[in-house]
């Protein structure tokens, strides 16, 4: 059994951890950073781990911005979101139909609006495939576990 | 008659050696210091400190709160309670929610210590019991590629069993066992630092605080196993080196397996049991559902301990 004083000790060591530990959750809650790291992508057909980084990164596929975030006009105002335009088939509420809702006709040349898994898929099975690099196959990306 | 004297117990008073429980706690949170430090605070940061301190603190908090609700003496000071914390802490990924952390020191100590009747009453282990109800129920938190997103170290940051299990041993090529040993590794807070690990528990065997019987037997067990499903077909299987080092396997060897009110007293059902927990592991991780089958393993062992209790040495003499 503890003495009094030991047992203060233990009681202040309780208050001091519980303390710290709300500081660290409260003061420092987690933040994305403005360009993502790794991506998940929760989908139906199985999760996808996608690395951001690696495909930005000049030592690794050093692929500029806007070789995946098209927009009419290649500036800032393409690094967007994904999902902000291409809506997937379930969350469509509040998203663009067709891209005409935002831009003018002579903007842009391709008016329909891609689901965000047909986007996902054109963009990046054609470009592994053109670069012969990087997986094509189903399970290659999306995984169950 | 036999002369020899054997046996000499002189009258009181007795010199207490100064060993207890609390000292043994203690004894087990410093060996788990150096991965913890090391492999975890230092690797992901102020997160991290947060899961650890809520975890520690929370899990003393209920314990103090089910000694005061269940009228049994005050045994938080014992240090069993900020060990099952900061164990349950050190598995769980760097950026667990607050609510995630509570509740898991509310299954570890009210539902898999004190409703048992508190230290060396618990059937299973309660680290490995919450660990596996968690992961049961928000699988997604134990997803540490999910979990781990933002960081961005200089190693491969995918969960190595989670490559394994996803995409076979093709997928494995890429990672190095130096960089398991070094830390270098996705995994939850204190169990991605090989060689913190390892040393822990060669310290806390070396002091007698935990049977290397059950240890080495699990090690051996995960070794055995992995090894005849990789000599079985190499191109599916991982080779047993990875699975040692990877994962749940050397905090659960040193740390969970041997925790003693679940795990056997005597030589023989020592060794089957760690080599039970090895295999079990294995099987799980090879052709099971889960990605990392360690705490469930382990309590499967747990709920084995007492049969193999059964396996003892015979008494001298007849018994009527």
């Amino acid at each position: 059994m503890l003495s009094e004083k030991q047992l203060k000790i233990v009681y202040g060591l309780i208050i001091y951890l519980l303390f710290v530990g709300v500081l660290c959750y409260a003061a420092f809650p987690e933040k994305s950073p403005d360009e993502p790291v790794r991506m998940m992508f929760k989908v139906a057909a199985g999760k996808v781990l996608f690395d951001h980084k690696a495909h930005t990164s000049e030592l690794k596929y050093g692929l500029s911005c806007y070789d995946c975030h098209h927009h009419p006009m290649d500036d800032d105002s393409s690094l967007v979101a994904c999902g902000d335009c291409h809506h997937t088939t379930e969350k469509a509420d509040g998203l663009p139909e067709n891209c005409l809702e935002c831009h003018d006709a002579d903007e842009v040349e391709d008016t329909e609006m891609l689901k965000r898994s047909d986007a996902f898929h054109d963009q990046c099975i054609n470009c592994h495939q053109d670069f012969e690099a990087g997986p094509v196959a189903c399970a290659a990306c999306h995984v169950v576990l | 008659m036999n002369s020899q004297k054997k046996l000499i117990v002189s009258h009181a008073p007795f010199l207490h050696i100064g060993s207890g429980i609390t000292e043994r706690n203690l004894h087990i949170i410093y060996a788990a210091l150096p991965a913890l430090l090391l492999g975890g605070l230092f690797r992901f940061g102020i997160p991290a400190i947060g899961v650890v301190c809520l975890s520690v603190s929370t899990a003393m908090l209920w314990e103090l709160l089910m000694n005061r609700a269940m009228k049994r003496p005050v045994s938080v000071g014992d240090g069993n309670a900020a060990l099952i914390g900061l164990l349950l802490a050190m598995l769980l990924p760097a950026t667990a929610p607050w609510w995630l952390v509570i509740t898991g020191t509310f299954v570890a100590i009210v539902i898999g210590k004190q409703i048992f009747g508190g230290i060396g009453g618990n059937a299973f282990n309660p680290v490995a019991l919450s660990v596996a109800i968690l992961m049961v129920s928000w699988k997604d938190y134990f997803d540490f590629n999910g979990m781990l997103m933002n960081y961005d170290p200089d190693f491969i940051m995918a969960y190595p069993l989670a490559t394994l299990k996803n995409f076979g041993v093709s997928g494995i090529e890429q990672y190095s066992i130096s960089d398991f040993l070094l830390g270098r590794q996705s995994g939850g807070i204190g169990a991605t630092f090989g060689i913190g690990l390892l040393l822990g528990g060669a310290y806390l065997i070396m002091r007698g605080f935990i049977r290397w019987e059950i240890s080495i037997a699990y090690l051996a067990g995960v070794f055995v196993t992995a090894l005849l499903f990789n000599l079985t077909d190499p191109t599916r299987y991982a080779d047993p080196f990875f699975h040692i080092f990877t994962g749940y396997t050397l905090i659960g060897a040193f740390f969970l397996a041997t925790e003693d009110s679940s795990s056997p007293v005597n030589f023989i059902p020592m060794l089957i049991y760690g080599a039970a927990g090895g295999l079990m592991t294995i099987l799980i991780r090879n052709i099971g559902a889960y990605i990392d089958g360690t705490v469930l393993a382990i309590l499967v062992i747990n709920l084995i301990n007492p049969l193999l209790d059964k396996i003892r040495p015979k008494a001298m003499g007849k018994v009527v």
